[in-house]
């Protein structure tokens, strides 16, 4: 297959022609170019499409996808199709915008994440694109390090390559990289679907925060070769958790795996057992396989996580409170800091320091959105010793004080923070400062 | 200061592609240009590969083998780094040599030795004629080896005189080797192969999740690229092309 040149035209089926502007790149599947269609730029991904298993098929279900729409607007989508052309074809999608890294580029640490915050935000939106993409009936199928891209100030997401998506049932045999299978799909028992999706999904979310892969450890590093029979043993056949519960065989090696070794001694225990769960034996290769840890109950984590993140007054660091004690030590320069006022509300625990964000999944009774912002924490201008919580929901709260005396706060207004005040956000959700 | 701005890269294995390229006399002339200047123009592009992938880092080595055999760097050399020198050709085809060489190097005592494991070597035998020394001792010798036995290979044949046996035989397979009777099918091919040989050999595998039929055999790296090596043979733009153009301006 030729590769094409500036201004090469070619149909798309919706109508009209696309003109080649620029090559982006080039994949073992095909090629990538700058395109202009319509007056607009987007990326053409042109398929080699002898590497195409049944390329008539796969024709299809991208017009499938094309049809159904994106999940959420982290998905770079195909949005035409091409007619054939040359015996080959090709999507468009959106231009990925520059500041968005490859996410092998953070394994390499050639990117850093600008903070816990961004951390956090990246796994919600990996895990909130998966959840919608699931909820769909569609399955990814392909996740590895090298279909997603991620802003390193903010932690946004972008997930391209989603031509392989397939509705629920269908699979493509895709030739994945073992590292980020699931155990049964390295060993061929079963083709990707939703629950070999979670699997992947924990594998990314754990390189994402710890910055390391969950199964290489001692017992990996011992074979001097990685041929493709011990790759199927360590991600196939015996996979082991780096901090398996049980099995101790595989941890960290000093010097070696230096990120999960720090790091992991500093995030709070939910998380890591909410690894420890995912990686464990049984949700690997046992009984659990297809009741993996789940993409709702990440979100719940993460959110928990983002709640109970504040900056340490002593060093201005991001380190994680300990809501269950009255104190608790940061993590970066280790002074005891005397927790805030928490405001607990449905399952949650949020931290309210300055400049605290509360959400819609927190605020409204029937919400899941956590980007949302609802209110925040301020510092008066007038007593800055004292902090409130200004509602920017855009509908009154009550404030109901420990005497029962109440008042309506509107969206713009501050409720003054105290002990045992509650403060009902509507429709019988209602918080409390504890 | 974030707690992420001090994490330090993932450990990567390392994949070492070797370069093992006949230099004896027959070679000299255009076949040695060629080859030179596609290796030459190729490193830019395996250096990418490796610098974006965090599965591995490539690693070059090159041994030139005519009257005896010489290794061109002491060590491996990263692909970032690497320079290649032009080889010039002159002498006999001590291929027995080249191999017992390549089985003294392919072991975790000398150039598999990185601390963080490796995978499997490409690589990648270039040859114009038939050997000269007993490199039935040594080709026996370096089959052997393990990590020669687990490597992607694969041999280029260049011109009518090469002897495709003992190149298949190297390659362990007849489908692992190339036949090229011009300089820019030469040059093509090379540049074809170093690119996918590193690509397929310095990825995380599939470990034969892939196929189809049903067994449990694995479906080595080995067998992906011998897949690609068909396809691209198949490939009718590479077929159209004429291969005899160029043979007014040859010598060979």
């Amino acid at each position: 297959m030729r590769e094409f040149s500036k201004g090469q035209k070619i149909k798309v089926k919706s109508g009209g022609e696309l003109e080649v502007i620029e090559k982006l790149g080039e994949g073992g599947q095909g090629i990538v170019y700058r395109v202009s269609y319509n007056g607009k730029e987007y990326a053409l991904k042109w398929y080699f499409v002898n590497k195409l298993k049944d390329h008539k098929r796969f024709y299809m279900n991208i017009e499938n996808n094309i049809r159904k729409g994106a999940p959420t607007s982290a998905f770079l989508w195909p949005v035409e199709i091409t007619e054939y052309f040359e015996g080959s074809f090709g999507y468009l999608m959106r231009l990925r915008p520059k500041e968005y890294e490859d996410f092998s580029k953070f394994l390499r640490a050639k990117v850093h994440f600008s903070g816990i915050n961004a951390v956090i935000n990246a796994a919600l939106q990996i895990t909130t694109g998966f959840r919608v993409l699931h909820n769909k009936g569609f399955s990814y199928q392909d996740l590895n390090d090298g279909n997603f891209f991620v802003n390193a100030d903010t932690g946004d997401v972008l997930i391209c390559d989603n031509d392989n998506v397939a509705e629920y049932g269908k699979a493509f045999g895709i030739a994945g990289k073992c590292r980020y299978m699931a155990p049964e799909v390295v060993t061929g028992k079963k083709k990707p679907d939703i629950h070999t999706d979670r699997f992947s999904l924990a594998v990314v979310l754990y390189m994402l925060i710890f910055v390391n892969h969950p199964l290489e450890g001692e017992r990996t590093l011992k074979s001097p070769c990685l041929t493709e029979e011990l790759e199927r043993k360590f991600y196939g056949i015996e996979p082991v958790f780096v901090f398996d519960k049980n099995n101790p065989q595989n941890r960290p090696v000093e010097n070696l795996h230096r990120n999960e070794i720090k790091l992991w001694s500093l995030y709070p225990d939910f998380v890591k057992e909410a690894f420890q769960e995912a990686f464990s034996r049984e949700s690997m290769i046992g009984n659990n396989i297809e009741h993996r840890v789940t993409e709702k109950k990440w979100q719940e984590i993460f959110i928990k996580l983002r709640d109970c993140l504040a900056e340490c007054p002593s060093c201005n660091n991001e380190t994680f409170l300990n809501l269950s004690q009255p104190e608790s030590k940061c993590i970066c320069c280790g002074k005891v800091i005397t927790n805030p006022f928490v405001l607990k509300v449905k399952k949650n625990e949020i931290a309210l320091m300055p400049s605290k964000k509360i959400y819609a999944c927190h605020v409204i009774y029937d919400s899941e959105d956590y980007n949302q912002a609802m209110g925040e924490v301020v510092l008066s201008r007038s007593v800055p010793a004292v902090a409130g919580l200004k509602n920017n929901s855009g509908r009154a709260w009550t404030a109901v004080a420990s005497n029962g005396v109440s008042k309506s706060y509107e969206s713009g207004q501050v409720i003054k923070l105290m002990k045992g005040l509650k403060i009902r956000f509507g429709n019988d959700n209602d918080g409390e400062i504890l | 200061m974030g707690l992420y701005d001090e994490t330090v890269e993932v450990p990567r294995r390392t994949m070492v592609l070797f370069f093992v390229v006949d230099t004896s006399g027959s070679m000299n002339g255009s076949k040695i240009g060629t080859v030179n200047s596609a290796i030459e123009d190729i490193i830019p592009e395996i250096a990418d590969i490796s610098d974006s992938n965090a599965d591995a880092q490539i690693k070059i080595a090159a041994l030139q083998f005519s009257t005896g055999a010489k290794w061109l760097d002491s060590q491996p050399v990263s692909a970032e780094n690497f320079v290649w020198n032009y080889l010039d050709a002159s002498g006999v085809t001590d291929l027995g040599e080249a191999c017992l060489q390549l089985n003294e190097k392919l072991s975790r005592t000398a150039f598999m030795n990185d601390a963080t494991g490796s995978f499997a070597p490409a690589i990648f035998l270039m040859s114009d004629g038939e050997p000269t020394d007993n490199y039935r001792y040594g080709l026996d010798k370096l089959k052997q080896n393990n990590w020669f036995r687990k490597a992607i290979k694969v041999a280029i044949a260049i011109g009518e005189d090469a002897n495709k046996n003992v190149l298949a035989e190297f390659a362990g397979n007849s489908e692992a080797v190339i036949d090229v009777t011009s300089p820019k099918e030469l040059r093509k091919w090379i540049q074809f192969v170093t690119v996918r040989a590193s690509e397929i050999g310095s990825k995380s595998s599939n470990a034969g999740s892939n196929s189809d039929s049903g067994s449990n055999e694995i479906e080595t790296k080995q067998d992906i690229m011998i897949q690609e090596i068909q396809s691209q043979k198949d490939d009718i733009e590479w077929k159209e092309e004429n291969p005899f153009e160029d043979d007014d301006s040859l010598q060979w």
